[in-house]
């Protein structure tokens, strides 16, 4: 048809007037490539995106799962063509070779040793090289990759770099070449084939409940917990869902990684689609950490209090996310919002000695704004307590105060410009009292003074 | 005259047929008038053992038949959003009460809706344990994106024998509240014998399965206590105004109560401060100063008419807030 890339629309419309224009999509075409490697992902746990249009599946040690090299390529080719792709596949025992197997031959598998053979008559785009590299080798007359092969090679690296000779002996197998999957690869994982797809929510939580008994045995044998769990569900039609959630402490119960995964489950309700249902279920432990049994006491069980907590917590994090439930911290710091700080709930931090705890800092507000909140404000004299201020559009009459508590920054954390501040509690003519703040000093600042409420007394 | 006697006998039995399925004793729809009522332990069915929680105020314990059911979900009322200091400090003080009484299980859960924590203020731990003494490593904050999600972490933290209590807290009067959501609570919350309390900040009173409702507001604070009895315009232990609106054995009633942060106890505004029991062996001040025992049983709530003139006391500038009176022991 004699169209060409980068062709205008015009030329092209007046070689073919009934031609249809469609915009490209890069975005687009990117998620589907990351949507096909994620089907990819039952074949192998180790898919790589090659470029925009190509993916690397690392078969070794999965190809007799599916009858063999061969039959996997017919299988992965009948599987895509059924889902509208048009593919090329090639497999071979280097990434280069198989790169070029994909796109110079249909459906080749070269046999270790045999690249070379294979790679001889076809032109340089075999090779992988950047487009500046093939026109200088072509523009020599080197236009075929045995050529390459015969040429002497130190010439051919003073002249053309190392580059050309790596992508050379990767081709053949000479260098190693590892492909960087998408994905980590888990540790662990269970999987199971269904020759009937599930359609029910409630059969796949029956299949995790039985995968998880299996990922039990194998947690065991390596003495190990998940602190991570994956769940993958295949659609039929290739769609695939990932569930993760985590655990406080190393898990292996079944049933509490199937708790985790109802809570996941009825959060995300509608989100996994089982469509014409998933035929295939993996389990993966993500991440693994040793697992210490305890003796239970006849008295006790295992006389760990904190343990329901932090199962409960995982209930809570497997719906609503990581930052839901959170436990304070003291930290040593003057800025009363840098004072406490919140972490996870299983997390045990050296805590700070508190100073005498009936001292200075014992004039705490039990509720501090997130952000300080401008007020508008009268005083009497500048550096002194406010008369009547204006917070949330409500006018607040001073009865009492008492103050200021003069906080410094902290040079050593904050920015140069950061200002002082002076607290004062503050109690209203109807009881209410209030920690409220003047942010710099008058007369020397480049930028008046500002009042701010920070917090709020019982 | 006997059909009256009858009537009465029936009425009676009803009566204690009521009193039966709403676990309470029917002597004490009548006259809560037992001394020794303190460790009231009444069994339901042979099976749960209710537990009271001593507010620590005569009156208002009374009033509440002996004090506040522990095992229950317990309201407490903000009118308006800047009243939430007010209605969590009290749910606090109650928590501090209940934990002094309790052993086992110091963890406590507070659950509110982000907007609520946005609005109102994220709980600040080092407030916390200064005024109520809950160290914060026994504290867990959960943050809930909504009021039906709040509820949900609430039921499931209420069956859980690790946490002693458990606070939701929750703005206005969302939906998913009603009658249901409270009673599903309220069991809970009487299975495990530990108190839930719900905070709701700017909510109206509805009818929910909560047996008690407080409503708070905020009350001026009390003086803070010198060696030379209180010191004028200082802003010492909070008052809290504390309103039933709903219980089945109390009249509404309004009290007024101070939390004593060093004893950790309530006090009655109304009947004046208990002079601490330690005061007799401070030496008379020097100069000017009268002697320490006259100022015991000083009336402090009422204005400044009753408190005594610190004429030799250092004026506010100089006697900056964070310097505490040093207490004699």
């Amino acid at each position: 048809m004699h169209l060409k890339r980068g062709m205008g629309i015009a030329d092209a419309r007046a070689m073919h007037p009934g031609i249809e224009i469609v915009e490209a999509e890069p975005d687009a075409d990117k998620a589907l490539l990351n949507g096909l490697a994620d089907w990819c992902d039952r074949y192998t746990p180790l898919v790589a995106l090659d470029g925009v249009d190509g993916l690397f599946l690392d078969i070794s040690g999965c190809a007799h799962l599916f009858g063999g090299e061969q039959a996997m390529l017919n299988e992965i080719a009948k599987r895509l063509l059924g889902q509208g792709f048009c593919v090329r596949l090639g497999a071979a025992s280097t990434p280069g070779g198989a790169w070029a197997a994909a796109r110079f031959s249909n459906a080749a598998i070269l046999t270790p040793k045999s690249e070379a053979a294979f790679l001889a008559p076809l032109p340089l785009s075999a090779l992988r090289l950047a487009p500046e590299l093939r026109e200088r080798l072509e523009g020599v007359g080197l236009r075929r990759v045995g050529t390459l092969l015969q040429a002497p090679r130190a010439p051919l690296a003073r002249r053309f770099g190392k580059g050309l000779l790596l992508r050379l002996d990767q081709a053949l197998g000479a260098v190693e070449e590892a492909i960087s999957p998408r994905l980590p690869v888990a540790p662990l994982s269970v999987e199971r084939f269904l020759p009937e797809p599930l359609v029910r929510m409630e059969d796949v939580e029956h299949l995790l409940g039985l995968l998880a008994n299996t990922l039990k045995g194998d947690l065991e044998r390596r003495g190990e917990g998940a602190r991570r769990l994956e769940l993958r569900l295949f659609r039929v039609d290739g769609l695939v869902s990932r569930i993760a959630v985590g655990a406080a402490r190393p898990l292996r119960d079944p049933h509490l990684i199937l708790k985790l995964f109802r809570e996941r489950l009825a959060v995300l309700g509608d989100q996994v689609d089982a469509g014409y249902g998933f035929d295939l279920v993996r389990l993966s432990a993500a991440l693994v950490a040793p697992f210490d049994d305890r003796q239970a006491d006849l008295v006790d069980s295992t006389g760990d209090e904190g343990e329901g907590i932090a199962h409960f917590a995982d209930r809570v994090r497997a719906r609503y996310g990581a930052e839901t439930i959170v436990r304070p911290v003291l930290v040593e710091s003057h800025i009363p919002e840098h004072a406490v700080t919140a972490v996870a709930v299983e997390d045990r931090v050296e805590a700070v000695p508190i100073q005498d705890e009936r001292g200075a800092n014992s004039e705490r507000p039990i509720r501090l704004l997130q952000h300080p909140e401008l007020l508008q404000v009268s005083a009497e004299v500048p550096e002194g307590p406010p008369i009547h201020f204006r917070w949330r559009s409500a006018l607040h009459k001073v009865a009492r105060s008492e103050g200021p508590e003069r906080i410094a920054p902290e040079w050593w954390r904050d920015r140069a410009d950061a200002e002082t501040r002076d607290y004062f509690r503050i109690e209203d003519t109807e009881g209410r009292r209030f920690w409220l703040f003047r942010r710099g000093f008058y007369g020397t600042a480049a930028r008046p003074p500002a009042w701010f409420m920070h917090g709020l007394f019982p | 005259m006997a059909t009256s006697a009858v009537a009465k006998d029936i009425v009676f039995a009803l009566r204690q047929q009521i009193a039966k399925i709403e676990g309470a004793l029917p002597e004490r729809l009548a006259a809560p008038d037992d001394a020794e009522d303190s460790a009231v332990i009444v069994r339901r069915h042979g099976v749960a053992a209710r537990r009271l929680l001593q507010i620590g105020v005569e009156e208002l314990d009374a009033a509440l038949g002996g004090g506040l059911e522990a095992g229950a979900l317990t309201e407490l009322h903000g009118r308006e959003t800047r009243d939430a200091a007010a209605s969590a400090g009290f749910a606090l003080c109650l928590v501090s009460l209940w934990l002094k009484a309790v052993t086992a299980a110091p963890f406590i859960l507070w659950i509110g809706t982000e907007e609520i924590f946005r609005e109102a203020g994220f709980p600040y731990g080092r407030g916390i344990l200064g005024l109520f003494g809950i160290s914060p490593e026994n504290l867990l904050f959960a943050a809930a994106p909504k009021p039906s999600d709040a509820l949900w972490i609430a039921e499931e933290a209420a069956v859980l024998s690790d946490f002693a209590a458990v606070i939701v807290e929750l703005r206005g009067s969302p939906r998913a509240l009603d009658l249901t959501a409270t009673r599903r609570l309220h069991r809970r919350a009487q299975k495990a014998g530990r108190p839930v309390f719900l905070l709701r900040q700017g909510a109206a009173a509805e009818p929910t399965a909560a047996p008690v409702r407080f409503v708070l507001s905020a009350s001026a604070a009390g003086l803070r206590e010198t060696l030379d009895g209180p010191l004028p315009l200082s802003i010492g232990p909070p008052g809290f105004a504390v309103e039933i609106s709903k219980s089945r054995t109390a009249a509404p009633g309004r009290f007024v109560l101070e939390w004593n942060a060093d004893e950790r106890i309530f006090e009655d505004r109304r009947r004046g401060r208990f002079a601490p029991p330690d005061r007799g062996a401070v030496v008379s001040l020097s100069g000017g100063g009268q002697g320490v025992e006259e100022a015991l049983g000083a009336v402090v709530a009422f204005g400044q008419s009753g408190a005594r003139a610190a004429h030799h006391q250092p004026s506010r500038e100089q006697h900056p807030a964070h310097l505490r009176p040093r207490r004699a022991s």
